[in-house]
C-alpha cells in the first residue's frame, strides 16, 4: 500500500510482511507434518507397493470398510430424516420448545460413549415396563422376534446418530433461522402449497447447505467411530485398524493414512455435491444488481 | 351486500386483546386500509382473514360463505408481505408460477400467465433473474405478481413498502393502486404510515388499542374525525385539551385562552374536550398586520414566537412557541411565508371552523402530538 508523498519525495511502499500466509503455512505443516511421518514410519521396512497390497489383499479390510461404510450412510441420512422436519416444524409450530431441542441436541456432549453403549444395550437388551411405556412400546417390540435389535448395526446407527445430534441440530436450525422459514411457509400456504409441497419444494432447497454440513459432520464421526462398536461387538473398520495395529504397527500407520485419505474423497464429494446443487441460485451472484427503478 | 364481512372477531394473546369486537364490511372491488400504530391488531386482522392465525371469537365470510374455520391454502387469498417473502432458489418466473404449479394447472397456460404479470408489473424482462439481483422495489412487484398469479378473491398487503425507500414507496404504491384499480381487486391494506392510506384508499379503518376508532373516506376522516384518535393520528395537528365552556355557542376553555369553536349539539357544557386545529387553517401575521387588522377575519388568536422555521417546497412549516410549555405548528404558502423570521413575535389566528372538537372521555386515546412527518 503507498503511503501518501511527503514533501515532493516519491511514495514509499510499505513491504507486506505476508504474515497471513505465514500462519496458513504454519498450519498446514502442523497438521501434515504428524500425517506424513505416519506415512513415513508405515512405509519404513517395505516398498509403498509391498505396503498397500498387504493391506489390501486383507479380506477384512473391505469387510470391515463396507461396514463402516454402510454404518455412516445409514447413520447420515436417519439423523437428516429425522432432524430435519423436527427442526422445521419446532421453528413453525413450537418455537417455545426450540430451547428444550437446543438441550436435547446437546446432552449427547455430556454421555461418554461407554455409558451410552451399556445404556442401549441394557435397554435393548432387557426390556421392562417403564422403558415400553415410555417408549410407547417401541422398545419391547425392536428387543424381541423377528428384529432382536440389541448387538446388531441397526441399534448402532442410532446411536450414531445420538452422539451426532449435536452437529446435525445446529447446522439445519442455524439455516432454517437465516431462511426465515416462518414467513416463507405462510407465502407458500398463501399460494395453496400443503405441507409436503412447503418443505420438499420451498424448505429443503435452502436450507441444503445446512443438511450438508450436518452430513459430513455425522459421516465423519461414524466412520472413525470405535469405542461405540466395540462395545456392540461389531467389527468396524476402526476396530480393524486398531487390531492391526496391535500386531503390525507399520501396517496399521499405513491403514490410517489410507483411512484419512478415504474420508477425505467421501467429504469432498459431498462438497462439490454441495456447490452444485447450490448453483442454480447463486450461479449468478457476481452479476451486479439491478438499479433501483 | 357486502362482499367479505368481518363479523365480531376476537383475538387474545395471552392477557391482551389484541383484536377487540371488531366487525368490518368490505365491498367487491373496493381498496380498505387498515391504519394504526404498532399493537393496534390491524396486522393481526389480516393475519386472521389469511387464515394464518385463528380467531378466538367471531366469523369471516367470503361471498356469503364462512372461511373462518378453512385453512389458509385453501382460501382464494393473495397475500404481499413486509419482507416480500419470495423463495430464493426459484426465479422471478418460478416464483410467480408457483402458486399456479400448485393448482395443476397446463405449463402453457402457466406461462403465458407469467409474462401477462410480469407485464402488469412492468418487469417483463426481469423473469429469469434471482430475488437476490433484483432491487426491494423490484422484489415487491415480482410477490405482487406472485400474490395475483393464483386468481385472488381478496389480495391481503401486510404493510408492504415499510422495507422500501422512500421515493420507491411513493411509485410503488401508485403501482398498486393502478393494477388494483385495473384488476377491480378487492383488496386489504395495512400500514401505519397515514399518508400512504390517504393516497391508496377508498376507505380507511383507523385503529388503536384493538378497536376501530372510525371507519371512513380518507377525506371524511381527515376533515371530519370522530375521535380524538383519528384527529391526531390522521395528518399532522395541533392538540390543545380543555373544557367547554358553553357548548350551544361554541366557546371552550384552554388554558388561559377561550376559542370560539363549531356549536356542539352533542357534547355538553363542562365536558373535557381535545380541540385539534390542522397546520394548514393557521395564519401567520406579524404584529403590525395584527394591530392594524385585528380581527383578520378569524374567530381566534394567539400570540408566540418563531422558535424554528422549515422550508418545505410549496409550504413553509413554523414551529411557534406559546408561552412556556405550548408549541404548535403552523403551515403557510411559501410565496406568504417571506418576512417572517425565527425570533419574531408573531400572530396567528384561525377561524372557528377549523376546530376540530373531540370529547376526551376516560377511555379516550390520542396519538402522539404532531407526529412530525414534515413531508407536504
Amino acid at each position: 500500500m503507498a503511503t501518501p508523498a511527503l514533501s515532493g519525495a516519491p511514495p514509499r511502499r510499505r513491504i507486506s510482511l505476508g504474515i497471513d500466509t505465514l500462519f496458513l503455512l504454519l498450519t498446514m505443516v502442523y497438521l501434515l507434518v504428524p500425517l506424513g511421518a505416519t506415512l513415513v514410519f508405515g512405509l519404513s521396512g517395505n516398498s509403498l507397493f509391498g505396503t498397500y497390497q498387504q493391506i489390501l489383499s486383507d479380506k477384512d479390510f473391505y469387510r470391515t470398510l463396507l461396514t463402516s461404510f454402510e454404518l455412516a450412510v445409514a447413520a447420515t441420512l436417519l439423523s437428516l430424516l429425522l432432524v430435519t422436519p423436527t427442526a422445521y416444524w419446532v421453528q413453525i409450530r413450537l418455537p417455545r420448545l426450540r430451547l428444550l431441542l437446543e438441550i436435547l441436541s446437546l446432552i449427547p456432549f455430556a454421555v461418554p460413549a461407554i455409558i451410552l453403549s451399556l445404556g442401549l444395550l441394557e435397554v435393548y437388551g432387557s426390556p421392562n415396563l417403564l422403558t415400553a411405556i415410555l417408549s410407547f412400546g417401541l422398545v419391547p417390540l425392536l428387543s424381541g422376534p423377528p428384529f432382536v435389535i440389541a448387538n446388531t448395526p441397526p441399534l448402532l446407527a442410532c446411536a450414531y446418530v445420538i452422539i451426532s445430534l449435536p452437529f446435525v441440530y445446529r447446522p439445519i436450525d442455524n439455516s432454517l433461522r437465516a431462511l426465515n422459514a416462518v414467513v416463507l411457509t405462510e407465502a407458500a400456504q398463501s399460494l395453496g402449497a400443503g405441507w409436503w409441497s412447503i418443505f420438499l419444494r420451498v424448505i429443503l432447497p435452502n436450507i441444503w447447505p445446512g443438511m450438508i454440513s450436518a452430513a459430513l459432520l455425522t459421516f465423519s464421526t461414524a466412520m472413525g467411530e470405535f469405542t461405540l462398536a466395540s462395545l456392540f461387538g461389531i467389527y468396524t473398520f476402526p476396530n480393524f485398524l486398531g487390531q492391526v495395529g496391535q500386531s503390525d504397527p507399520r501396517e496399521a500407520a499405513s491403514l490410517s493414512v489410507f483411512s484419512f485419505g478415504l474420508t477425505l474423497i467421501c467429504v469432498l464429494a459431498i462438497i462439490l455435491l454441495v456447490r452444485r446443487q447450490a448453483g442454480g441460485a447463486n450461479r449468478d451472484r457476481d452479476i451486479e444488481l439491478a438499479t433501483v427503478k | 351486500m357486502s362482499f367479505l364481512v368481518l363479523e365480531n372477531m376476537l383475538k387474545y394473546f395471552g392477557k391482551v386483546t389484541a383484536v377487540d369486537h371488531i366487525s368490518i364490511s368490505i365491498n367487491k372491488g373496493e381498496f380498505l386500509t387498515l391504519l394504526g400504530p404498532s399493537g393496534c391488531g390491524k396486522t393481526t386482522i389480516l393475519r386472521m382473514v389469511a387464515g394464518f392465525e385463528q380467531p378466538d371469537g367471531g366469523r369471516i365470510l367470503l361471498d356469503g360463505e364462512d372461511i373462518t374455520q378453512s385453512p389458509a391454502r385453501k382460501r382464494p387469498m393473495g397475500m404481499v408481505f413486509q419482507s416480500y417473502a419470495l423463495f430464493p432458489h426459484m426465479t422471478a418466473e418460478q416464483n410467480i408460477a408457483f402458486g399456479m404449479s400448485m393448482k395443476r394447472l397446463p405449463p402453457a397456460h402457466i406461462q403465458k400467465r407469467c409474462r401477462e404479470l410480469l407485464e402488469l408489473v412492468d418487469l417483463a424482462e426481469h423473469g429469469r433473474r434471482y430475488p437476490h439481483q433484483l432491487s426491494g422495489g423490484q422484489q415487491q412487484r415480482i410477490a405482487l405478481a406472485r400474490a395475483l398469479a393464483v386468481e385472488p378473491k381478496v389480495l391481503l398487503l401486510d404493510e408492504p413498502l415499510s422495507a422500501l425507500d422512500a421515493r420507491v414507496r411513493v411509485s410503488l404504491r401508485n403501482e398498486i393502486r393502478r393494477i388494483q384499480l385495473q384488476l377491480a381487486m378487492t383488496a386489504i391494506y395495512v400500514t401505519h404510515d397515514q399518508e400512504e392510506a390517504l393516497a391508496v384508499s377508498d376507505r380507511i379503518a383507523v385503529m388503536a388499542r384493538g378497536k376501530v376508532e372510525q371507519i371512513d373516506q380518507p377525506e371524511e376522516i381527515y376533515r371530519n374525525p370522530r375521535t380524538a384518535f383519528a384527529a391526531t393520528f390522521v395528518g399532522t395537528s395541533n392538540q390543545f385539551k380543555g373544557t367547554l365552556e358553553s357548548a350551544h355557542e361554541g366557546l371552550c376553555r384552554v388554558e388561559d385562552h377561550l376559542f370560539h369553536i363549531p356549536p356542539q349539539h352533542t357534547l355538553s357544557d363542562n365536558a373535557a374536550v381535545l380541540v385539534a386545529v390542522r397546520p394548514e387553517e393557521i395564519a401567520v401575521h406579524s404584529l403590525d398586520e395584527a394591530s392594524s387588522d385585528p380581527l383578520n377575519g378569524h374567530d381566534n388568536h394567539l400570540e408566540g414566537i418563531i422558535e424554528l422555521r422549515t422550508f418545505l417546497g410549496p409550504f413553509t412549516r413554523f414551529h411557534i412557541q406559546l408561552g412556556e410549555q405550548k408549541k404548535i405548528t403552523a403551515d403557510v404558502p411559501s410565496r406568504l411565508a417571506h418576512g417572517y423570521l425565527v425570533g419574531q413575535q408573531v400572530q396567528l389566528s384561525f377561524p372557528s371552523e377549523a376546530c376540530q372538537v373531540l370529547s376526551l372521555d376516560t377511555t379516550s386515546v390520542v396519538a402522539d402530538p404532531i407526529l412530525e412527518a414534515e413531508t407536504i
